[in-house]
């Protein structure tokens, strides 16, 4: 079975004719997901911006990160969770939409950038970290997760 | 009447170059779009850490006060950016704008939110050697603080739906619905 057909598959499930078969169902699942962006905001801005020096200077970047990661979480179980339901509603749109390809592959960076190199990092007394090294790597995580975001809004341009 | 006044004022901004440049030009709305969506992650996202750490759950072991004050200038950079891009897209789509539902109820919440956010600031300030390093802010601190998330979801909520037709006027409405979208009848807006 190609690509194409898993995701008809999915759109023609009952959980795709769940989300398609009211336009209401497909935005209110769309608000959640903007919520939660905003709570992914918190968390990556708080501990960026921290880590660069911009926010909360008196507070430990340690504690920061720390607690920011914990919240990152949350936002990302939800935005995956609303986010596959609208995949469902839109399935076989998306797969021909150059916007949701940036968007996963840009999802998929920012995943394993965060489990597989910043938080094994941040974990470690900050202070032990070269400080180019710590903001470094809040700007890229800053860019990572607007060209997620941004890409993401512009699927409901280009579709 | 109000109706009546609010329908002019949007055909006037509707019929200046600048409305119909940017209804016309397709990255330029986009992109106002797309900024005012993804600022979001500053504006909400900075007053979501103040509110989660009035609610006792995130950074209790800072000061509440440090939170509100650190994260203040940040939060409200964001909601200017939100205000200025918010505006451009009425200006772009001033008369459906006017005449819709949901942003009318999303104005009304803004101003509930606004009060709010003004009343907790003052609570705040009283702060100061009380509750400032509990964990776990008082009663009332918290009613606001989750008030404040709620009335923030439901903004995000309605501005989303403003998208979609559902109750635009000239549909199938109730009177109730073409009375709060503010429907002008025709022959009647001269």
């Amino acid at each position: 079975m190609s690509l194409l057909h898993y995701f008809e598959a999915l759109e023609a499930s009952p959980i795709g004719v769940f989300v398609k078969d009211q336009a209401a169902t497909f935005a209110i699942i769309e608000a959640v997901h903007l919520m939660a962006l905003a709570l992914l905001g918190a968390a990556v801005l708080s501990a960026d911006l921290r880590l660069l020096n911009v926010l909360l200077r008196d507070v430990p970047s340690n504690t920061v990160t720390d607690q920011a990661h914990r919240w990152f979480k949350v936002a990302l179980i939800v935005l995956l969770i609303t986010g596959f339901f609208m995949l469902a509603g839109v399935a076989t749109k998306c797969y021909h939409n150059p916007f949701y390809w940036a968007k996963m592959i840009a999802l998929g960076t920012g995943i394993v950038f965060v489990f597989a190199i910043r938080a094994p990092l941040l974990r470690k007394d900050h202070a032990q970290i070269h400080p180019v090294t710590l903001k470094l790597m809040a700007l890229a995580s800053m860019a990572i997760w607007f060209v997620v975001a941004s890409s993401g809004r512009w699927i409901g341009f280009s579709g | 009447m109000l109706n009546i006044w609010l329908l002019h004022f949007a055909e006037t901004i509707g019929a200046t170059w600048f409305s119909i440049a940017l209804h016309e030009s397709f990255y330029a709305y986009a992109w106002i779009e797309s900024i005012h969506v993804i600022t979001l992650m500053i504006s909400l996202g900075m007053l979501i850490v103040i509110d989660l750490r009035m609610l006792g759950l995130w950074l209790t072991n800072v000061p509440a006060s440090t939170i509100a004050q650190r994260l203040d200038r940040p939060m409200l950079i964001g909601f200017s950016i939100m205000v200025v891009s918010g505006v451009l897209l009425y200006v772009g789509i001033p008369i459906r704008t006017t005449q819709s539902l949901w942003f009318r109820i999303k104005v009304i919440l803004l101003v509930a939110a606004f009060i709010n956010a003004w009343l907790f600031r003052r609570h705040m300030q009283g702060s100061a050697g009380t509750w400032d390093v509990a964990a776990v802010p008082p009663r009332r601190t918290r009613i606001a603080a989750a008030l404040s998330l709620t009335l923030w979801a439901m903004v995000v909520m309605c501005g989303r739906f403003i998208a979609y037709d559902w109750y635009d006027c000239g549909q199938d409405n109730t009177a109730f619905i073409d009375w709060a979208a503010g429907c002008v009848a025709e022959g009647e807006a001269q």
